[in-house]
């Protein structure tokens, strides 16, 4: 079969950016987490006690909680984890202007692509990297419609009452061993307010990044979308690669407040050899709207399951969900949506590719409780696998406490037909071409949703990762 | 040595389930006088049952099925194994309407109180050499068969806490065995009873259908209501070698206070079709674990499973659909409606392994809420290692379709009768896909029943 040397041939795995640039931290946390970092990490933040006590209490929660035995292999995690430093700071400022940041971290977004974009169409720019906030702009306008949109640290100093008042009520640190990890070192990571009734028609876009090797990530956004407001946000991230294993795990908690529509878009792209372990869940009030967007190309292993709380009558809650594993990669990802109230709704979509000895998972809950009447659900995974060493699992949980529901699961595992393969090129495509459409045809039900930039540099992967797929 | 109660006081689980009858003297009491491959199998299943835990929620296989709360070992005595025999006046009420309901068969057997105590095979099949004999007297009549495949090949002790649990502790069970090319045009059937509180039975059944033979098995389980628990345990073992064709339909019909527990693997050589039907309807609780392996190339398995629960039923249905060999074909299908406080559970996993290429495996779980207290989980999982396969699956919980009764209620239909239909409609599609004499009219029969209310 001819093809079958083509899919062999597919290199989609190069990695694009392959670079490190040479910088010196300010500060340093030692390697490996403890009492004392997390102290430090809390002392060089000058925080209130508040904080430093809830730190403290998550890092006992983390200290108590086992490991988890289901998901990615994480056998290796404990001893990546002791030669982590748990807090780097590149800087002693916030920047404010372009002009000001650093010309070996501009080098580094260069290399990346950030500057055209961010310049031109992006309308605000948190761009992380390592641990802080280096640069951030917010359109003008926006600040007359009193959004916020601030580095987390900034946001606990300037908005100490709306910060106390919704953080870690999304996610208690007690929810899972890495949220409780993530609420004891947190760093870095956006604040964001959208007050009642405001839209925003670009979307606000931080671009994370982790260089300094062997330096765990933690960052930490909190999203407040108060009643009636639409926004997106953007968080997108990329990294060198290194040879030892690095670790990142962050928590998003948003709150989607009545009426409002809020859409939170990732693009992950991390080195092959990060374990991207975060948890995402919003809680979506009367008649809201939450839609996250999930993609996931790099890393190592991710393990990522957005997740939508459908609290109000009337409640939407949507999670679109693309992976890419390759060589050595697994993308442990999904969704979960409960519905808590009636008359809600929610959809799951989830498209992964897998090739050569990558491997896709899908994991979701669908939970609908007893006296969410009209609950209505609807859950469907596609799976392309391109070679016979690639895996694909699908496992989703369905508990279903109330008899006025509706709710569909459908998976479906396939691998590139030969059928589509030679049609195309009897149209005159070669094979590298023809698997690229297909591959490019079967994400692009959630590639459209992506702005226009976004959606560009990804089918701009895509293509670069079929390249040399022949001969 | 004392017999001691089950207490982990190590925490890890060792001796769990080890109670003051369920114990090492009780295997080796049964063990006595029997053959040393037999003695050492159950004495070593046993120990591999002292070791392994109790399973919990924590595992995966077990999340929604909580047997602390559910299964209360520490109560129950066995039934010790003693000559019965079956006679028509004195049969309880129960067993005799089922069986009163069943077409002619190519034989019959009845299990009582875990002891078989009527064996009726036609003499032509039994010239033909197919052997329809309780497992106990198959020890000494069919020695090598046994050794060969009794907990081995498909449900050996190491699979888990209670398939070791069975291996060590069966009293009795059946032994089918049907010669190559010989072909059953009729069912066999077995009837089982259970009239004892507070007891467990352990039951084993092994059915060896050689190449390009046919034969189907009817195995409907019956008892009294109990007000003190009883564990009905078994586990079987089914050969499809190549080319045979094969179904195995399992009828649970047992009555309040029972808990079911029923292990089965299927193993389908190359050509052959091996088909399962699990219907659950009785018990308090009924757990299933069916896993059905593709051994051979161009194997094939429909599997088949449907259940009604009410009251405070609960049913927990693991299967595997395992894809070993290429070219092979499962196809799932278990459909269930939920009364009452019934809870239903449906945990499934399609397994393609490397090099299983042109496998296609379907996999759908579908489930009718009637009531507001009821409640369905359901977990359609996939594991895919070859990428020339085609698989999918799906799952659905939902109510009645309202357009469907109000098409019956606008043709004067009344309500009651409409939704009875409705809930008919729905179950039937797993009927009509294994169309076995008598099977489908009793099952239809049952339902109605339990749709009355």
């Amino acid at each position: 079969m001819p093809q079958n040397e083509v899919v062999e041939g597919l290199d989609l795995d190069r990695y694009k950016y392959h670079f490190i640039t040479e910088d010196e931290p300010v500060f340093r946390s030692g390697r490996g987490l403890n009492e004392k970092v997390v102290r430090e990490i809390s002392a060089q933040k000058d925080e209130p006690e508040w904080m430093l006590e809830f730190r403290l209490k998550a890092l006992k929660i983390y200290n108590a909680k086992p490991m988890p035995t289901w998901g990615g292999d994480l056998s290796n995690l404990e001893s990546v984890l002791d030669q982590i430093y748990f807090y780097v700071r590149p800087q002693d400022k916030m920047e404010r202007s372009w002009d000001d940041v650093p010309p070996n971290i501009k080098e580094t977004f260069e290399k990346l692509g950030i500057p055209e974009a961010e310049q031109k169409v992006l309308a605000g720019v948190g761009a992380q990297y390592e641990s802080e906030m280096v640069y951030h702009s917010l359109k003008e306008e926006w600040e007359k419609k009193g959004v916020i949109f601030d580095s987390i640290e900034d946001g606990l100093k300037n908005h100490p009452e709306l910060f106390r008042e919704h953080f870690g009520t999304v996610i208690p640190s007690a929810d899972n061993k890495f949220s409780a990890m993530n609420s004891a070192v947190w760093s870095g990571g956006s604040f964001v307010y959208i007050p009642p009734g405001v839209e925003l028609d670009t979307p606000l876009q931080a671009y994370f990044r982790v260089n300094q090797e062997q330096m765990g990530q933690f960052e930490r956004t909190l999203i407040i979308a108060d009643e009636g407001s639409k926004a997106h946000y953007i968080e997108g991230c990329t990294a060198p690669v290194y040879s030892t294993e690095s670790f990142h795990s962050g928590v998003i908690e948003i709150v989607v407040k009545p009426g409002a529509h809020f859409r939170y878009t990732t693009i992950q792209n991390w080195s092959n050899n990060m374990y991207n372990l975060v948890t995402q869940r919003a809680l979506v009030h009367e008649n809201a709207t939450m839609e996250w967007l999930d993609g996931n190309l790099g890393s190592k292993l991710t393990m990522k399951y957005p997740s939508c709380y459908l609290l109000g009558e009337g409640a939407h809650g949507s999670v679109l969900s693309i992976a890419y594993s390759g060589d050595g990669q697994h993308q442990d990802t999904g969704g979960k949506v409960v519905h808590a109230a009636p008359n809600t709704t929610s959809q799951i979509v989830s498209k992964s590719i897998s090739k050569g000895t990558g491997r896709s998972t899908y994991r979701g809950l669908c939970q609908v409780h007893e006296g969410s009447v009209n609950s209505k659900s609807n859950v469907e995974c596609d799976a392309l696998l391109i070679n016979d060493t690639s895996r694909t699992d699908t496992y989703p949980y369905i508990e279903i406490d109330e008899k006025k529901s509706n709710i569909g699961h459908e998976a479906t595992v396939s691998k590139v037909g030969d059928e589509q393969l030679f049609y195309l090129m009897s149209r005159g495509m070669n094979e590298e071409e023809a698997m690229a459409l297909i591959v490019r045809g079967f994400i692009e039900p959630i590639a459209k949703l992506l702005p226009l930039e976004y959606a560009v540099e990804l089918n701009r992967l895509i293509e670069l990762e079929m390249e040399g797929s022949v001969g | 040595m004392a017999a001691t109660p089950a207490t982990d006081t190590t925490g890890t689980g060792l001796m769990e389930g080890v109670t003051d009858h369920i114990n090492r003297e009780a295997v080796e009491s049964l063990a006595a006088d029997e053959p040393q491959w037999l003695r050492d199998r159950r004495l070593e299943a046993w120990s591999l049952y002292e070791r392994t835990p109790m399973p919990t929620t924590r595992l995966e296989e077990w999340r929604y099925t909580n047997l602390s709360r559910k299964l209360k070992l520490d109560r129950l005595s066995l039934l010790p194994w003693e000559e019965r025999s079956y006679s028509p006046e004195s049969a309880p009420r129960r067993l005799k309407d089922a069986m009163d309901q069943d077409r002619d068969a190519s034989g019959h057997l009845i299990e009582l109180d875990g002891t078989v105590a009527s064996v009726d095979l036609g003499e032509e099949f039994a010239a033909k050499g197919v052997v329809l004999t309780s497992l106990r007297k198959a020890v000494h009549s069919h020695p090598e068969l046994l050794e060969e495949l009794l907990a081995t090949e498909a449900l050996p002790a190491g699979l888990g806490k209670f398939q070791a649990l069975n291996a060590a502790l069966w009293t009795d069970g059946v032994l089918l065995y049907v010669p190559k090319g010989v072909r059953l045009e009729r069912p066999i059937r077995v009837s089982r009873w259970s009239s004892e509180p507070g007891r467990a039975v352990f039951s084993r059944t092994l059915i060896v259908a050689e190449g390009a033979s046919q034969v189907s098995f009817v195995d409907e389980c019956l008892s009294e209501d109990f007000e003190e628990q009883m564990l009905a345990s078994t586990a079987v073992e089914v050969f499809a070698r190549d080319g045979a064709q094969v179904q195995f339909v399992s009828l649970q019909r047992m009555g309040t206070g029972t808990f079911h527990l029923s292990q089965q693997r299927t193993l389908a050589g190359r050509d052959s079709t091996l088909d399962t039907l699990n219907v659950g309807l009785g018990g308090t609780t009924a757990r299933v674990d069916l896993n059905a392996r593709l051994q051979g190339p161009g194997a094939n398995s429909d599997m088949l499973g449907l259940y009604f629960g009410d009251g405070d039923q609960h049913f927990d249905f693991n299967t595997s659909q395992d894809h070993v060999a290429p070219n092979a074909k499962s196809d799932l299908l278990y459909k269930g409606a939920l009364d009452g406080r019934a809870q239903s559970v449906f945990r499934g996993v399609i397994k393609v392994h490397r090099g299983a290429q042109q496998t296609d495996a379907y996999q759908t779980n579908r489930n009718l809420l009637l009531s507001d207290r009821a409640r369905a989980d359901s977990l359609p999982n996939l594991e895919i290692e070859a990428d020339d396969v085609r698989c999918s699956h799906g799952a659905t919980v939902g109510q009645l379709d309202q357009n469907h009764l109000f098409y019956l209620m606008s043709r004067g239909i009344p309500r009651e009768l409409a939704e009875r239909l409705v809930v008919m409609g729905f179950l039937g599609e797993v009927l009509s896909r294994l169309p076995l004499g008598g099977v489908v009219e009793k099952i239809t029969g049952i339902i109605d029943e339990k749709l009355h209310g």
